[in-house]
């Protein structure tokens, strides 16, 4: 089974890196690059919500820091690309040090709100600082290089992945994270202590967003508050992960792919009524929150569960042992 | 530079009004429902342009119909809450998380519907109240009172006071207290927590949506106004202390200052900024508001 698996995912890595020369269309790359750009921001934005249990309303403004940093150091400092990215991702890491700080001992409410307040103030502060250009945004030096962003994407897509599958379901850390989303004082109890694992967390979901931003800010080289900070990031890392399958890596990655897809489709289609899109999504959320709780990854692998308890289950009704109220015992 | 101080003080005590109006309506859905609604500045958003257009097409004072606004809200957020209910109770997941999730694609939801129906225009709705104003002059200090500011501050204390006596003199105040303080002993001294968390939200949105008619007579409004007033709703909650009622004037008051301070010394496009760092302040020095008092 494990062999299997491994050799499952070294078909798809082979595969995914032999993509762009089998297919070196500069549009096709450019849509495949951007899907990774999501799957990185929405299983990043899993891992407060689906793991921790803590709404993330602001992850959009992460990769708007991460943008502007290295805007800012290659535009105003002079720096090359390659040491601006961990800058970025620091500085969204410390962004979100400084925002987790006070919220993340309080209730989940509390997080919510200060995290969308949050992604409001950035976008304030993108418009007013002159450092970052205002309402006009910045200009990068244009580097059209398809491939690089490709590679490049892919491979911090691909880090971020296999290090939050090895943090989240591997190591402790992943244990004493789903303990407080599944009982916090419980957590407590057992020594841990919530309000650093909850930290290690969030800036664990931040410092991939901001180093998204930032080859994103030199791949579309062209940025500016309605663009990088813009509540559809948010918006849609979360539907992306919501409709995928909170609480799973693999959930996230589905979704985005899915809703990314979609909206390449709709896009081309429908171009005039960009906004519809506000709605679909929100929509989206709304009947997978009513219908699919689990998302569409929870529901399959459930599905498969559900089926054997179901079969054991007809299996005990055939001597008509339990004749009724059976499933009220459960909850 | 002092001379516009008492004029800064008076415009944010009347525009602070109508925030104490929004929030404790907000507070009412938080205490009942145990999740805070994160479609609140798109239901202001809604009944600001219901006003707009009834406005428009009757061509009469928009504060004569708030009750019809309240009313067809009110409605909608009855019809509503099932859903909101429905989530929350229930079984698979994470019901908490999953409503807030709920509240937030359903803002989304609104915006979308609103910026495809009402486009990206700001618009004010024309009140005749709007043009007078009359002044004060006490000694040296001079201060412009809009007439419609002080409507909005009117408007503000009937409705508090009215929320006041259907919380503490009624039946129906007693059992959204009660609810609001254990849900299950509730339901066990006969209280029906779907319906009165029906009727709660019900009367959260239509509160909502006719503060939205009188901040578009002060202000300007458009479809992507309700993230800020969503924002301004969790300033006062916060500041408050969450479900902390009494709390509610003094931080609303206050945002309302914070506002105009900034309207009148600085850049208003920096009062988003301040109000972010002051609820980052309370949340990192007193997280239960600012008489700690909150939940």
């Amino acid at each position: 089974m494990r062999w299997r698996n491994l050799l499952w995912i070294g078909i798809s890595i082979a595969g995914l890196l032999l993509l762009p020369k089998f297919f070196p269309d500069p549009f096709f790359l450019r849509i495949v690059t951007e899907v990774f750009m999501w799957v990185g921001l929405a299983i990043t934005w899993d891992v407060m919500a689906g793991y921790t249990g803590y709404l993330n309303f602001g992850h959009g403004a992460f990769f708007g820091i991460g943008a502007y940093v290295t805007a800012i150091l290659m535009m105003r400092s002079g720096w090359p690309f390659a040491t601006t990215l961990p800058v970025a991702g620091l500085v969204a890491g410390a962004a979100a040090l400084i925002a987790g700080l006070p919220t993340l001992r309080l209730k989940g409410a509390y997080f919510a709100i200060a995290t969308w307040a949050l992604a409001l103030a950035v976008q304030q502060m993108a418009l007013v600082l002159d450092i970052t250009g205002g309402p006009d945004g910045m200009r990068l030096p244009p580097f059209l290089h398809p491939q690089f962003f490709f590679y490049l994407m892919f491979a911090l897509v691909a880090a971020t992945f296999a290090l939050l599958w090895f943090l989240l379901e591997k190591a402790p850390f992943g244990l004493k994270v789903k303990a407080i989303r599944e009982d916090e004082l419980g957590a407590m109890a057992l020594g841990i202590n919530p309000t650093t694992i909850k930290m290690q967390a969030f800036i664990l979901s931040a410092i991939p967003a901001g180093v998204l931003g930032g080859i994103y800010a030199y791949w579309i080289t062209f940025i500016d508050p309605a663009s990088v900070l813009a509540d559809i990031i948010t918006d849609q890392a979360m539907v992306m992960a919501v409709f995928g399958g909170l609480g799973t890596l693999i959930g996230p990655l589905i979704g985005a792919v899915l809703i990314f897809a979609f909206k390449t489709y709709f896009w081309a289609y429908l171009a005039d009524y960009q906004v519809l899109y506000l709605i679909i999504l929100g929509g989206v959320i709304a009947l997978t929150v009513v219908f699919l709780p689990n998302g569409l990854w929870g529901t399959i692998t459930g599905y498969t569960g559900g089926r054997r308890i179901l079969r054991k289950a007809l299996r005990v009704r055939q001597p008509a042992e339990r004749p009724q109220g059976s499933g009220e015992k459960e909850t | 530079m002092f001379l516009l101080l008492p004029q800064a003080l008076v415009d944010g005590f009347l525009i602070g009004g109508i925030y104490v109006t929004i929030a404790i309506g907000f507070s009412l859905a938080y205490g009942v429902m145990h999740i805070i609604d994160f479609a609140v500045g798109e239901w202001i958003m809604l009944g600001a342009f219901l006003g707009f257009y009834l406005t428009r097409w009757l061509q009469i004072e928009p504060l004569l119909f708030l009750p019809l606004v309240f009313i067809v809200f009110a409605a909608i957020g009855y019809l509503f809450q099932p859903v909101i209910h429905r989530v929350l109770s229930g079984k698979k997941g994470n019901p908490l998380l999953m409503a807030l999730v709920f509240t937030f694609g359903l803002a989304l939801m609104i915006k979308g519907l609103g910026l495809t129906v009402f486009g990206f225009y700001s618009h004010s709705i024309p009140s005749a109240l709007s043009a007078g104003s009359f002044s004060l002059e006490i000694g040296s200090l001079f201060v412009t009172v809009p007439v419609i500011r002080l409507t909005g501050l009117i408007y503000a204390l009937a409705i508090t006071l009215a929320l006041h006596y259907l919380l503490k003199k009624t039946d129906f105040g007693l059992a959204v207290r009660a609810l609001s303080q254990n849900k299950d002993a509730a339901g066990l001294m006969g209280i029906n927590a779907k319906r009165t968390s029906s009727y709660v939200y019900g009367i959260y949105v239509g509160i909502s949506a006719m503060s939205g008619v009188l901040i578009g007579c002060i202000f300007s409004i458009s479809a992507q106004m309700g993230s800020q007033y969503t924002v301004f709703s969790f300033f006062v909650v916060v500041l408050a202390g969450m479900g902390y009622l009494s709390g509610v004037p003094w931080a609303a008051f206050l945002l309302g200052v914070v506002q105009s301070f900034f309207l009148i010394y600085f850049n208003p496009g920096w009062t988003l900024l301040a109000v972010f760092g002051i609820l980052y302040a309370v949340l990192l020095v007193s997280p239960k508001g600012l008489f700690g008092k909150g939940v």
